[in-house]
């Protein structure tokens, strides 16, 4: 920002703030971001040459591979589950039936409305007490991390999708009806691939949500991630070698959904940035 | 304009005309936006609407095809009701071409998939097919050099002609244009009106709401007068625009010329 308006006038700009020109700010800013980044990259340097205690990683890496295993295979899951439902949430809010509209509204109301904290516990502990005589489910910990992060994202989604839907120009489905398509024909042809291009960005960041929102499953004693730290802490007292560990899982699968994202963005470029 | 442009022909018309709109009223929430309108276009015949803005020639257009619905009356395609609520209408429009003011080119499909994406998934026409017509198509409107650019890498006046070309590769019995060079550059304008005077002069039966008004009365065989949801004067170009009819009809032309 700083640098747009420097070539212009400094004196100028410096008259008119007193005592502080575009140039000082810019040199401020640079200093001061390297101090911040400096300090930042010490502690980190510190931890892992002083916290952490590498010897310990051999006897605890099994555990956390397992679990990154199992978290890899529940966010795949929860993924293609609620993004799928979360176009048919979407497409269901755009309807022009108002029932149709209505349930999805009231469903998106409800999923993003109350915690996904308290979504795992009636899945874990209310869906078990509803069946007649005993649930025959006794790993029910997997199938409700599954079912809670597709109900509670394919909202998030949905939201995404109609948002999407609706920057599409209303000409695009005259133009398509024009020619001959029916309305689902010419939902599928002309406007969900623009819908889902505008959709990208919004649903790529909720899907990223979802792989740290795993870390919630704790609670109910899925042996994910989180959960592995808190065994290795309580048995060693150690912080910093689990806590690193976890770091790394998590970011070793967010930072290249979010690499993908671009690209799916960039594939979807259509000769240029704007109509 | 080549052979490209053929007209297909369950269609004879015989006693009747090609489109017919039979005393339609239309109406938004309360506002009578067309009243009693009647106007019968026979085949081959290039009809251009005219009128101040808000007279509702757009919107009588747009009736053509039923991209709005009227509330008395009907209209007709080869004797067959495009208003009636149980007509096939899917069918119907496969018959009716339509170019847009914005002209509403689908952005993520090139000039070609543009052409082709009716005829393949409404028609069924085999890929090779369907692309071999649309080049013949992106010809005639002088853009096959264009085929692989997506929309966004055209200018106005291109997508025009791709819109063009893409309205015609489903064969339709007729066009409406519905003030399809409003919206260009006018450097633009000359390029658009260059095909669509190609089409009418193979034949092509063309409703054209416009108000470019060198063109209705070079092209037109008809000039259509509409005010206040009316139609006002009917004419051939040269007495329309020489000695209009009525008292609305000069005041129109005073205007405008």
């Amino acid at each position: 920002m700083a640098d747009s308006y420097s070539g212009a006038s400094p004196e100028a700009n410096a008259a008119a703030d007193g005592f502080l020109d575009d140039q000082t700010l810019k040199y401020l800013g640079v200093g001061l971001s390297s101090l911040v980044a400096l300090g930042i990259a010490l502690l980190v340097l510190y931890i892992l040459a002083v916290q952490v205690d590498y010897a310990l990683i051999p006897t605890i890496l099994p555990q956390f591979i397992n679990a990154y295993v199992l978290v890899l295979g529940i966010v795949v899951t929860a993924s293609v589950l609620s993004v799928t439902a979360g176009i048919f949430v979407g497409l269901a809010r755009v309807s022009k039936t108002s029932i149709t509209s209505g349930i999805s509204a009231a469903y998106v109301q409800f999923f993003r409305g109350t915690p996904l904290l308290f979504q795992i516990f009636v899945v874990y502990f209310g869906i078990p007490t509803l069946w007649p005589g005993t649930f025959p489910i006794s790993n029910w910990g997997i199938p409700t991390a599954i079912i809670s992060l597709t109900l509670n994202h394919a909202a998030y989604v949905g939201e995404a999708v109609r948002g999407g839907i609706g920057a599409v120009h209303d000409g695009q489905m005259e133009a398509a009806r024009s020619l001959g398509m029916g309305y689902v024909q010419a939902m599928r042809e002309v406007v969900i691939p623009q819908a889902w291009r505008n959709a990208l960005a919004a649903v790529g960041n909720d899907q990223i949500i979802l792989v740290k929102d795993t870390s919630l499953l704790t609670v109910i004693a899925v042996p994910e991630l989180i959960q592995q730290f808190r065994d290795v802490n309580s048995a060693t007292f150690d912080p910093w070698t689990p806590l690193v560990l976890v770091a790394i899982a998590y970011l070793s699968i967010t930072i290249p959904m979010g690499r993908l994202v671009e690209y799916l963005e960039d594939r979807a470029d259509w000769g240029g940035d704007s109509q | 304009m080549s052979d490209a442009i053929r007209s297909d022909d369950e269609g004879r018309t015989d006693g009747h005309a090609l489109l017919e709109f039979d005393h339609v009223d239309k109406y938004f929430g309360e506002t009578h936006v067309l009243k009693d309108v009647s106007l019968d276009i026979q085949n081959g015949e290039v009809c251009v609407v005219v009128g101040p803005s808000g007279s509702g020639k757009s919107t009588l257009l747009r009736c053509a095809n039923r991209l709005e619905e009227i509330q008395n009356g009907e209209i007709r395609l080869d004797g067959r009701s495009i208003s009636d609520p149980d007509a096939d209408i899917n069918r119907l429009r496969q018959r009716i071409g339509m170019v847009f003011q914005s002209f509403n080119l689908f952005p993520h499909k090139t000039a070609l998939e543009n052409v082709t994406l009716a005829p393949r998934k409404v028609r069924g026409i085999p890929e090779a097919e369907a692309r071999e017509r649309a080049e013949e198509l992106l010809a005639d409107v002088g853009l096959l050099d264009q085929a692989d650019s997506y929309p966004n890498q055209l200018s106005g006046g291109q997508q025009q002609r791709v819109a063009i070309a893409r309205a015609l590769a489903m064969d339709p019995k007729v066009m409406l244009f519905d003030e399809v060079t409003s919206a260009l550059d006018p450097e633009l304008v000359g390029e658009v009106l260059e095909v669509m005077r190609g089409l009418a002069a193979d034949g092509m039966t063309m409703m054209v709401v416009t108000h470019e008004m060198g063109f209705a009365r070079e092209v037109g065989d008809r000039i259509v007068l509409m005010d206040e949801g009316r139609l006002v004067e009917s004419g051939d170009p040269e007495s329309f625009f020489e000695h209009p009819e009525t008292e609305r009809g000069e005041q129109f032309l005073s205007k405008i010329l």
